[in-house]
């Protein structure tokens, strides 16, 4: 009897999960179909399969559509955010958290004060300030902002990552006569590419996906990111229904592949860097 | 080797740069923000001092911001409800031993969270439009389906549910995670000392699982407030606040005074409340959720 119940059981939790799995995969698979078919089809039959595959709506949508560019533009944007603020968060993080100094304390509150302010907040003052310095509408406009809030938690992640490594390293290391430069720059960062990978990942997903800053500090297509340019481009009362589709699948599939090739360590990653912050 | 810890030299070329970047961008906007909220000003000319003037304005005469902190807080109820729900029993659900396919089932239930929220609203919007969607696939089995985002018979428009649904959609995925490191972390043995004792699978779930999580809860539920009260993408392209400003929340009623009507004073007003209410709450959880130190 009892084992029949846990048969039961099972198969029940089976279902459900099966259940759950259908309802995150059918939305994406929907709009990959709709993005394959002509637009007489889509209002026709919206929930038929592609009588013939239309790639071409992705060729529209990323050459006349902008998705090409706007990929390019958040390339550059969150490649250089990124690379600046693992530098820059790095570098504090470990005179915060390594070197001996009185203040420490109070600079790493300071820092960790910022993961509490939402951007909203500095939005409208940056904005005014940008505009008199001429950076808006330029990728500086969007790397500043988005260097300045991944620095607590890139100083947070990295301050743990930087103690976790064994003290007799860094002492053999004094020893030999290595300078604090090269102890940061040979030992320490070297060591700590577990905790680089995780704050990577979590500072270029966000960036990738983020819409209100650079909805507010750009308006040509020239340096607009993908959240952007498909915000512009996409709308529900438009009628070039297939391109728009191909331009949602475009914005979505860098981040779905670079989650696939690594998802079990971005999946630890991100847990451990939230479980943290 | 303190020697070499205490170059003041180093700390300094270590520290300032990023001091530097954390005042310019995020320390001066700040302060400017709050003076800025205290003052009129559209952008042109000088900032005019009134006082509390834009806090007046706010919670008694703009009925739209009435509108927006009900419909935030509701987003903040209902991913509360369902989020931290779904993904504390899908956690359990993965976590229970011999469980199999975990990784694919997680791996699955995660991947909405690195799609751009901006993508997948758009999707959504697509799917809850009155005519392609859901109701054309209703239309199949003859039901005719409601109008979804564009409704609004009820007090809570049903445009807000649907976006309330896709938040859920999107983020349970990260609690499940939280909560499947918090399980994790239990030993197997409070399991099979609950399992000697006769204690069925529900039992060791309240008694062992649901105590052990509160920290990793408190840590969840606190990140989806803070979340839901910052809450824009999805409502800027599923309704952009419509139709009639029913499901504007406060970050695109903020949105909208600022870059549609100018107004830079009383939009960062919004801002700031937004930022006295995300700290309220995170203490709110910290006074609420009690957990021991061990």
């Amino acid at each position: 009897m009892k084992k029949r119940q846990l048969h039961f059981g099972r198969t029940v939790k089976y279902l459900l999960l099966t259940i759950l799995v259908l309802i995150y995969i059918i939305p994406l698979l929907w709009v990959v179909f709709v993005s394959l078919k002509t637009n007489g089809e889509v209002m026709a039959q919206p929930w038929s399969l592609p009588k013939t595959l239309h790639f071409e709506n992705y060729a529209s949508a990323w050459v006349a559509g902008g998705i090409g560019r706007a990929t390019l533009n958040s390339a550059i944007v969150c490649t250089i955010t990124l690379v600046v603020s693992i530098l820059l968060g790095s570098m504090a993080a470990f005179s915060i958290s390594v070197m001996r100094w009185k203040h420490s304390g109070k600079v790493l509150s300071m820092f960790l004060f910022g993961m509490m302010v939402p951007v909203h907040c500095i939005l409208i003052p940056l904005f005014v300030f940008f505009v008199k310095l001429r950076l808006t509408d330029s990728y500086l406009g969007m790397i500043l902002p988005y260097t300045a809030f991944a620095l607590p938690m890139t100083i947070y992640l990295m301050g743990g990552f930087f103690t976790g490594i064994p003290w007799e390293v860094y002492e053999a290391a004094c020893i030999d006569g290595c300078s604090v430069y090269r102890l940061f720059w040979e030992i320490a960062f070297p060591l700590a590419r577990d905790g680089i990978f995780v704050v990577s990942l979590m500072t270029f997903v966000g960036n990738w996906n983020e819409l209100l800053v650079a909805m507010v500090f750009t308006s040509s297509p020239g340096v607009q990111t993908i959240p952007v340019r498909l915000t512009a481009f996409v709308s529900p009362y438009a009628t070039d229904y297939v391109r728009m589709f191909a331009a949602i699948v475009l914005a979505m599939l860098p981040t779905i592949v670079v989650y696939s090739a690594f998802s079990n360590k971005i999946v630890a990653g991100l847990t451990a860097g939230a479980v943290k912050g | 080797m303190n020697k070499v810890l205490r170059n003041k030299r180093a700390i300094f070329i270590f520290t300032a740069p990023a001091a530097a970047m954390f005042l310019a961008i995020m320390l001066i906007p700040i302060v400017c923000a709050i003076a800025l909220a205290f003052c009129d000003w559209n952008s042109i000319g000088m900032p005019r001092f009134i006082g509390a003037g834009n806090f007046v304005e706010m919670f008694t005469k703009d009925k739209t911001m009435g509108i927006a902190v009900r419909n935030s807080l509701f987003i903040v109820v209902f991913s509360l409800v369902t989020q931290q729900t779904a993904g504390l029993l899908i956690a359990a659900a993965l976590s229970a031993r011999g469980t199999r396919l975990r990784n694919f089932f997680k791996n699955i239930y995660y991947m909405p969270c690195v799609i751009s929220s901006s993508a997948l609203a758009l999707l959504f919007s697509f799917l809850f439009n009155p005519n392609m969607g859901i109701n054309a696939l209703l239309r199949i089995f003859g039901i005719e389906g409601p109008l979804w985002l564009m409704d609004v018979s009820w007090k809570i428009p049903l445009g807000l549910w649907a976006i309330g649904f896709v938040a859920t959609w999107q983020y349970t995925g990260s609690s499940m995670m939280l909560y499947m490191a918090a399980i994790a972390g239990i030993p197997d043995t409070y399991y099979d000392a609950a399992e000697i004792d006769g204690a069925g699978r529900v039992q060791s779930f309240f008694l062992i699982t649901l105590p052990l999580v509160k920290p990793m809860a408190k840590i969840s539920i606190t990140m989806s407030c803070i979340g839901s009260l910052k809450f824009f993408d999805l409502i800027y392209n599923m309704t952009k606040g419509g139709p009639s400003h029913q499901t504007e929340v406060m970050a695109s009623h903020l949105y909208n005074s600022a870059f549609g009507n100018m107004r830079f004073g009383y939009a960062s007003a919004i801002s700031i409340t937004i930022m006295v209410m995300c700290v309220a709450v995170s203490a709110l959880v910290n006074v609420l959720i009690k957990v021991e130190d061990r």
